[in-house]
């Protein structure tokens, strides 16, 4: 079955293996402040499989968007390990897409060339180029748009055409820096069934960062909770249900509420005691 | 559009017609407020015989060679300084100092280093236009968002691509700003410097005029060197316009 799907991408090779499984490994990242080192990741351990939906949810300052960026190779001053399939990260890559928050899509280019950009820098023959842009601006809904500028879509719009660059040069991973946090509630419904269908067909593996837990339980096959200063790994949720998911499934609930308890609630890590309690002892001192 | 056209030309006619009825009072003498309609008549006349012609070629074209050259040079200047922190560092503070000083007090100097020759309008021209727009370009180059740059990094975009679909689109609009501040700037100082030291062009005709009392020819001049400013202005506008189509809904 997957066979046939590759013979009809004659641009894929067809020995490549559909794979991008990422390993994250003792990663640890510093900022600098003046002279003084900010940890803003320490020690984070990650296996993604290949074809994974992982979401990453967290106070702001855990560090998740810093992490999505060292993935991407946007920032390549870490120490530790990450590798893509086996190899280690240094640059960015067309093998891993990054959607953003914002759509950044520029603004004198039509929705077409904003697309057509993203394969500037590959080997695919100038004709097939017009096919992929129009099947993936086809993909992400937008079809009759193609001659639009940026500024006549939609904030969703807009987005599904950043989701339609990132995907253009098929990535083995797509990176999600809070891809839905600057639309509407119900703009933000309908992409996240938007990417939960492109996630399916595509099935590439996806990192996603969210702030909103319930995006998280409903999209990832694993949510991983983290804490902040330094950043580092709370808590990993499994959510174990076929996609796609009913919104309304009480487990998804029970899940979601779960972890927003964990993270409004106390700290419960026993390596950073000081966060624990609240003694009144120390709130008559304060 | 007919209506906004109207209720822009309005005030024009109004200030000709109180300038018309100000000559006819005879409270200033004919020669020295001279009426619009006899204006009219010396530029039709300085027109018909050629003279207003030769004069505003000659000026034109030395505005052409000094814009030219002023604006090569701001153009790399700016973009040198808004790419090159080194760059930066050692001319930014000469060229925000040197800036201030109105083009207009470069001229003695400038008449001692080069003579009243084509030369000597040419490099006022281009020092008027170099300022300008090297800051322009500066400012251009300087503002465009880090956010684009880290997508053409994602894409691994290809340099020439870079420069032509990401670079230049955004630097254009702020640039050509500059350019048209440039081209207008350039205009005004060659007059001036036209009626101080030359032996044609439009401000010279002026010049003339006035030695000669023909307050008339002085002021047809005046119309001429206001409209060519205007139209100038105009025309780098709609430029502006066709490169900013994007912005537009």
């Amino acid at each position: 079955m997957t066979l046939h799907t590759r013979i009809d991408t004659p641009h894929v090779p067809i020995d490549t293996p559909a794979n991008g499984a990422l390993t994250i490994a003792n990663l640890s990242k510093d900022f600098r402040i003046g002279r003084e080192a900010l940890p803003v990741l320490d020690r984070i351990d990650l296996d993604i499989r290949a074809g994974e939906f992982v979401s990453i949810v967290g106070p702001s300052g855990c560090g998740k968007s810093t992490l999505v960026r060292l993935i991407a190779g946007l920032d390549t001053d870490y120490a530790g390990e990450i590798r893509l399939d086996g190899k280690r990260i240094a640059g960015t890559s067309l093998d891993r897409g990054l959607i953003f928050q914002d759509h950044r899509l520029f603004p004198w280019l039509t929705l077409e060339e904003n697309v057509g950009l993203a394969l500037l820098n590959t080997d695919i023959p100038k004709p097939q180029r017009a096919r992929i842009v129009a099947e993936h601006i086809a993909l992400v809904n937008l079809t009759g748009f193609e001659q639009a500028y940026p500024h006549q879509l939609s904030g969703g719009m807009a987005q599904r055409a950043a989701i339609a660059r990132a995907l253009v040069t098929e990535p083995k991973l797509l990176l999600l820096d809070e891809p839905l946090g600057a639309l509407d509630a119900l703009t933000r419904v309908h992409v996240q069934r938007e990417l939960q269908r492109i996630w399916l067909t595509q099935r590439s593996t996806m990192v996603m960062v969210t702030h909103d837990v319930e995006e998280a339980v409903f999209l990832g096959d694993r949510v991983i909770v983290m804490d902040a200063k330094p950043g580092r790994i709370r808590r990993i949720v499994d959510i174990d249900l076929p996609h796609p998911r009913d919104r309304s499934s009480p487990i998804l609930h029970r899940l979601r509420d779960e972890i927003l308890a964990e993270l409004t609630g106390p700290q419960v890590d026993s390596q950073a005691p000081e966060n624990l309690v609240h003694l009144p002892v120390r709130e008559v001192r304060a | 559009m007919i209506r906004r056209f109207a209720q822009g030309i309005a005030p024009l006619l109004a200030l000709l017609l109180a300038w018309q009825l100000a000559s006819a009072s005879g409270v200033f003498p004919a020669q020295v407020l001279v009426p619009p309609s006899e204006v009219a008549a010396t530029l039709a006349r300085l027109w018909q015989d050629g003279e207003l012609g030769d004069h505003l070629g000659t000026s034109l074209f030395r505005l052409v060679f000094g814009f030219l050259t002023g604006a090569a040079i701001g153009l790399a200047f700016g973009a040198a300084m808004a790419l090159s922190k080194l760059f930066e560092t050692l001319f930014a503070p000469v060229f925000q100092a040197v800036r201030q000083v109105p083009v207009l007090a470069f001229i003695p100097m400038l008449v001692l280093l080069l003579g009243i020759e084509e030369r000597f309008k040419i490099v006022v021209v281009a020092v008027a236009v170099f300022f300008p727009v090297a800051l322009a370009t500066f400012d251009g180059v300087k503002g465009i968002p880090k956010a684009w740059f880290e997508v053409a990094r994602l894409y691994r975009t290809p340099p020439l691509p870079f420069i032509t679909r990401i670079l230049l689109p955004a630097a254009v609009p702020p640039v050509l700003t500059g350019l048209r501040l440039g081209l207008t700037r350039g205009w005004l100082v060659l007059v001036a410097c036209e009626l101080l030291a030359a032996d044609s062009g439009i401000g010279q005709m002026m010049e003339m005029g006035r030695q000669m009392f023909r307050i008339d020819v002085v002021l047809a001049g005046v119309f001429v060197s206001g409209l060519v400013g205007f139209g100038l202005d105009r025309s780098v506008k709609l430029v502006e316009r066709r490169f900013a189509r994007w912005k537009e809904a």
